[in-house]
């Protein structure tokens, strides 16, 4: 022992970081406390009247969640609020849609990143918070195993994805086609489970479905008119650039809720139709204005080598549109397009402010229009207000995660 | 980059504004009068009846927690569709709920009928495109306030900011009421939900709306007796159901299912009884309402080219006579004492010379 | 094009017709002009317009629009145009509000996101995700609710020191109004005033470009901001006494169960301006922080290491060139905020669209209405850029 200190010299000396880290936990708190909120006097106001507006602010949520509030009229409601007018008996079909999905968010995030231990954390609260919402009435306990079950294929789709190699290769390529085509084909696989084959008549959609439905409606439809009217407003000639510009600045000039406006009162003239489908049509249409915007910036930011290499290799101008310029321009837009996606997914609510769909916050309006609840508005609200911040916060955090991974916005 | 979308911006706004008078100029078009409807027929075709309704008023229209539309108005349209299509489950509840949407979903053929405390006036009947069928409830517009709030009739309302709902009659008869009464007051305007909860919440110091509408809110409430209804009543407000002008075979059935729920009510068909009295009518009358032949004679056919002759025999079997409809959905918070005429039904137990007015035409 | 495969691209005569850029160009415009005018054209036969036309704006209103302020129309006897008109207004006063706060809320906790202060850092950033992911429409109608049942009835008024009153009728708060003063001078002498403000501002600001300008010079403090302020305030001052006080504060009263006097910002303005700043305010918050990333550290170190203070180093270093980038993307957020604005429909506040859409249940008219509301949108919108880029021509004047 007392030749210990005689060793010492030859302790091997660690950056400055990590030799903090040795420390005992306790002093590393301290310092990183009077780092971070006690770095000056003003610093250190500055903490205490922000700790006081928090403690004042989660006083009055605890409070307002556990004393004062009256969830009964959530619960009570969850089918309402879930699915409102669709056939009950065909319930099934919603939760094979909603494994489907999960199923998919488990390929992607295995695909082309990794789950970390916040996006663990964040699975676990939103499948309690969605066992909440989508367990309705007697059969409660079904629900909750049908939704035990979706997340459990998330986490075996995940699991199956992530131990595949990532090196690039004839595999990796399969792998990703095949996770990709099944994104695209997603949409419309949905709709078919819960649509065809003696499902519910489009109009029966309702509640938090008719949300989930029609934002990817609204995002793939508006993707898909998006590009070539981005391309047009690029474009040389005259004829295209100038109508594809009015059409993108006339769209973008009015809100949402006028265009719904117009779905009601002028679009059954031109196209007829369910009125949820002019609905669709009308978010699409819509959507696609902003996404071309989104589009078409980023094929400015696009180096002008790219197409120029592209036909210096003999590709015709069609070939490198589709082969090297948009591939990357799309790649560029990816993050102001997952904004205007969620964007998307919260105008979804305006559906109900002028058409005679009912979405989440319209069935929302009927369950507190019951005679027992009719003093429970806020409660009814808040509810509807977190469960559009949790799907808005799953988007953005997926996208966060595949961005990251694929490296987008690094240079 | 700036300047040259600002170039487009403008000259989007040209295109519309040229657009516009391009439009303007050319007024003629095709011409000629709306075809003939034909609602029955599509509906057959489809199937299925779709009933405008609101979802949102307690006792009229409203849902339950399991996603069911339920209510007074909701009974007629199952009527309706046990008429027309023999099954009164093959509904479909179309949300009319916005009074200032619901005449152009009639017009753009997203409802087949509108059955939403909907008043009858000329200028919708002339302007609107909208024709009315028989009433199925009478009522007025009332106007309710806080028990002491110290208002006894609308000549205390000076200056009051008055609740009223958007786009309906309402909104009309009170600007009316106060020009002719000489007081200026504030209006805060909105859906007739919205506007009732701010009423509740105290936003406003009066409620107008239909008193029936009124009674439906305050009613359900557990602080009923802090609202008071004025005995004052402004206006009259037929509510019934609406179908498209000129489509008068529709009408036709629509209004005649009215008619036989209450005439089914005078003289005592019930949802119970209906099955036994078609097997064995009474009397010649019955057998005509409910389209079934008198001992051993001919099925009177009353010449609805669309349906058959036992379409309000249907109804009843549906949902039972009017006053039966009236007992189930509103009975327990706007009690009815006199809805049938005393002139028609001695023992209505109304008072004398205060018969009410549900009257059903004479079914023959 | 042809330059990779070697040699000079052929004369034009030998190219055959169909392969020379100009005609195929030519030939790609008319196939497509040709199907947009089936389309148009389509469109143009399936709508109905036999009613077609603008007569209806100008027939009797007989509906009363509410919250209005500054106007008193009573709509029995005015047009419809006139009542969509205050609608207009209506809308516009939302949206100014609105612009103003967001951008003073948004910047701040666009700071604050920044901050060296864990703390203030995590909730500014607990503001923007709520506020960011939550639809607006949603909280336009819960700040709605909250203020209807939260805020004390009227009878149990809020009262700070008899000129300031919260109910949930609205707050109400002291006002100026135009007043005869002295010399008992009509309600548009005000106007006088105001002129002589504005340039009595116009001589503040030449005192402090000259103080500016000798401070730079000679290196000693002239204190122009002071010496400004000063200047107006004197001015202001005398030039109020000398047109004989032409405005005077109007406080509010409650009388019964209703305000008078006085200026009452109703709780359907407040939700909705409060909806709309909220929802702003974050994805402004955002565009500021990224401003701010994308300048380089060394403009925070070069402005630490002559000495400047935290803020001095935020409004002299920081800010000024962050907001070359920030001005256009604020833009964008603007123009959203007069296009949200239209959520006034749920919250029973009459603005444009609302109005608009009562027109339309009265008279019909579908689409003439929709072309009246898409135009006054994009005018508006118009106006917004125009002041917009305004800015962003001074900011972006001096080349960094």
């Amino acid at each position: 022992m007392v030749d210990m200190p005689a060793q010492n010299p030859q302790r091997i000396v660690l950056p400055p970081h990590r030799e903090r880290a040795r420390r005992p936990r306790i002093v590393r708190l301290r310092e990183w406390a009077r780092r971070n909120l006690f770095n000056s006097r003003a610093g250190t106001f500055l903490t205490i009247i922000t700790a006081a507006i928090l403690a004042l602010i989660i006083y009055g949520v605890v409070y307002f969640v556990f004393v004062d509030a009256n969830w009964r009229v959530i619960t009570e409601n969850r089918w309402l609020l879930f699915a409102g007018g669709y056939p009950m008996d065909q319930e099934w079909r919603l939760w094979f849609s909603v494994m489907f999905v999960f199923l998919l968010i488990g390929l992607t995030y295995g695909t082309w990143a990794s789950l970390g231990r916040r996006d663990h954390l964040f699975i676990v609260l939103a499948s309690g918070f969605a066992i909440l919402l989508l367990a309705h009435g007697g059969a409660a306990i079904w629900s909750t195993i049908w939704y035990l079950i979706a997340v459990g294929l998330l986490y075996a789709g995940y699991a199956i994805t992530i131990r595949m190699p990532r090196e690039a290769g004839p595999g990796r390529t399969l792998q990703q086609r095949s996770v990709a085509g099944l994104l695209i084909a997603a949409l419309p696989i949905v709709l078919i489970v819960l649509l065809a084959f003696g499902g519910a008549r489009p109009r029966e959609l309702e509640g938090f479905v008719l949300n989930l439905v029609l934002a990817p409606v609204g995002i793939v439809g508006g993707l898909i008119i998006a590009i070539p009217l981005a391309l047009g407003r690029a474009s040389r000639m005259r004829a295209i650039s100038w109508t594809c510009t009015t059409y993108i600045e006339v769209v973008r000039g009015a809100p949402l809720l006028g265009w719904l406006f117009v779905a009601l009162f002028i679009l059954d003239d031109v196209i007829g139709g369910e009125l949820i489908v002019r609905a669709m049509v009308v978010l699409a249409v819509f959507t696609a204005a902003y996404m071309a915007e989104y589009i078409r910036g980023a094929l400015q930011a696009l180096p002008h080598g790219q197409s120029e290499a592209a036909h210096a290799v003999g590709l015709n101008q069609f070939q490198s549109m589709q082969l090297i310029v948009m591939p990357q321009a799309l790649r560029i837009s990816i993050p102001p397009m997952v904004g205007q996606a969620i964007s998307i997914w919260k105008d979804t609510t305006l559906v109900t402010v002028i058409l005679p769909l009912r979405e989440l916050k319209g069935n929302a309006d009927s369950a507190i229009a019951q005679f027992e609840f009719t003093p429970d508005r806020i409660e009814a609200y808040v509810f509807v207000a977190v469960v559009f911040w949790v799907v808005a916060f799953i988007m953005s955090r997926i996208s966060q995660r595949v961005e990251g991974s694929l490296g987008i916005g690094e240079r | 980059m700036k300047k040259l979308r600002f170039g487009l911006l403008a000259a989007a706004v040209v295109a519309i504004v040229a657009l516009v008078a391009v439009a303007c100029g050319d007024d003629d078009g095709d011409g000629g009068g709306e075809g003939r409807g034909n609602t029955v027929q599509t509906i057959k075709d489809r199937g299925e009846l779709k009933c405008g309704v609101k979802q949102t008023q307690p006792l009229f229209g409203f849902r339950e927690a399991d996603g069911t539309v339920v209510g007074f108005d909701i009974e007629f349209c199952k009527a309706l569709a046990a008429a027309v299509l023999k099954d009164h489950t093959k509904v479909e509840y179309i949300d009319a709920s916005d009074a200032s949407t619901r005449f152009e979903l009639l017009n753009e053929e997203e409802i087949d009928v509108l059955i939403r405390t909907t008043t009858i006036t000329a200028s919708r009947d002339r302007e609107l495109g909208v024709d009315f069928a028989q009433t199925t409830f009478y009522t007025g517009q009332g106007f309710a306030v806080r028990t002491d709030s110290g208002i006894d009739s609308t000549s205390d309302m000076g200056e009051a900011i008055i609740c009223v709902q958007t786009g309906t009659t309402t909104e009309q008869n009170v600007a009316d009421h106060f020009t002719d009464i000489g007081l200026e007051y504030d209006p805060q305007g909105g859906l007739s939900q919205d506007v009732a909860d701010a009423f509740f919440a105290g936003r406003c110091d009066v409620l107008t709306a239909d008193a029936s509408d009124l009674a439906s809110r305050i009613a359900v409430r557990d602080d009923a007796a802090d609202y008071k209804i004025l005995p004052q009543i402004i206006s009259k407000e037929p509510l019934a159901p609406g179908v498209r002008d000129y489509d008068s075979e529709w009408k036709d059935v629509v209004n005649w299912v009215v008619h036989g729920l209450i005439r089914a009510e005078e003289i005592g068909i019930t949802k119970a009884n209906v099955g036994q009295m078609a097997a064995n009518p009474p009397n010649t009358e019955v057998a005509r309402l409910l389209g079934v032949p008198f001992q051993g004679g001919e099925v009177a056919a009353l010449g609805f080219d669309s349906v058959d002759p036992q379409f309000i025999q249907r109804a009843i079997a549906a949902v039972g006579n009017y006053g039966e409809i009236y007992d189930r959905t509103i009975g327990d918070n706007i009690p009815r004492a006199c809805t049938l005429n005393d002139l028609v039904l001695n023992n209505s137990g109304c008072p004398d010379g205060q018969g009410g007015i549900q009257y059903a035409l004479p079914y023959r | 094009m042809a330059v990779a495969a070697g040699g000079a691209p052929p004369p034009s005569s030998e190219v055959p017709l169909l392969y020379r850029r100009g005609v195929r160009r030519l030939l790609t415009q008319g196939i497509y002009v040709a199907l947009t005018a089936v389309v148009i054209g389509y469109v143009y036969t399936s709508l109905d317009l036999r009613e077609f036309g603008f007569g209806f704006l100008s027939e009797p209103a007989a509906f009363k629009v509410g919250n209005q302020w500054l106007t008193d129309v009573d709509g029995v006897t005015n047009s419809r145009i006139t009542m969509y008109l205050v609608g207009v207004w209506s809308s516009l006063r939302a949206v100014l509000v609105a612009i103003a706060l967001s951008t003073v809320i948004g910047v701040l906790i666009g700071v604050a996101r920044l901050s060296s202060n864990w703390l203030v850092a995590q909730m500014a950033m607990l503001y923007v995700e709520i506020f960011r992911n939550t639809p607006l429409l949603v909280q336009v109608v819960l700040v709605y609710t909250i203020l209807l049942i939260g805020a004390p009835l009227i009878e149990n008024v809020v009262n700070v020191g008899d000129f300031f009153f919260i109910s949930n009728r609205g707050m109400a708060m002291p006002w100026p109004v135009p007043d005869s003063g002295f010399w008992g001078t009509p309600d548009w002498f005000v106007g006088v005033w105001v002129a002589a403000l504005l340039a009595i501002g116009f001589v503040a600001q030449r005192v402090r470009a000259d103080r500016q300008g000798r401070e730079r010079e000679t290196g000693q403090p002239h204190y122009p901001n002071r010496w400004a302020l000063g200047v107006f305030a004197v001015g202001a001052v005398i030039s109020f006494f000398a047109l004989g006080a032409p405005v005077s504060i109007d406080e509010p009263v409650i009388v019964g169960t209703h305000y008078i006097e006085g200026m009452v910002m109703e709780p359907e303005f407040t939700a909705l301006v409060a909806g709309l700043t909220l929802y702003t305010s974050a994805f402004i918050a955002e565009i500021v922080r990224g401003g701010i990333q994308a300048l380089p550290r060394g403009q925070t170190e070069a402005a630490n290491a002559v000495g400047l203070s935290g803020y001095q180093r935020l409004t002299l270093v920081i800010l000024p060139q962050a907001l070359r980038q920030i001005i256009p993307s604020v833009t964008n957020q603007y123009l959203n905020i007069n296009k949200n604005s239209s959520l006034a429909y749920a919250v029973l506040y009459d603005d444009l669209f609302r109005v608009a859409n009562i027109v339309q249940n009265k008279a019909g008219h579908a689409l003439e209405m929709f072309f009246v509301i898409i135009v006054t949108y994009m005018l508006i919108s118009f106006a917004i850029s125009v002041v917009m880029n305004f800015f962003n021509a001074r900011v972006t004047a001096q080349r960094i």
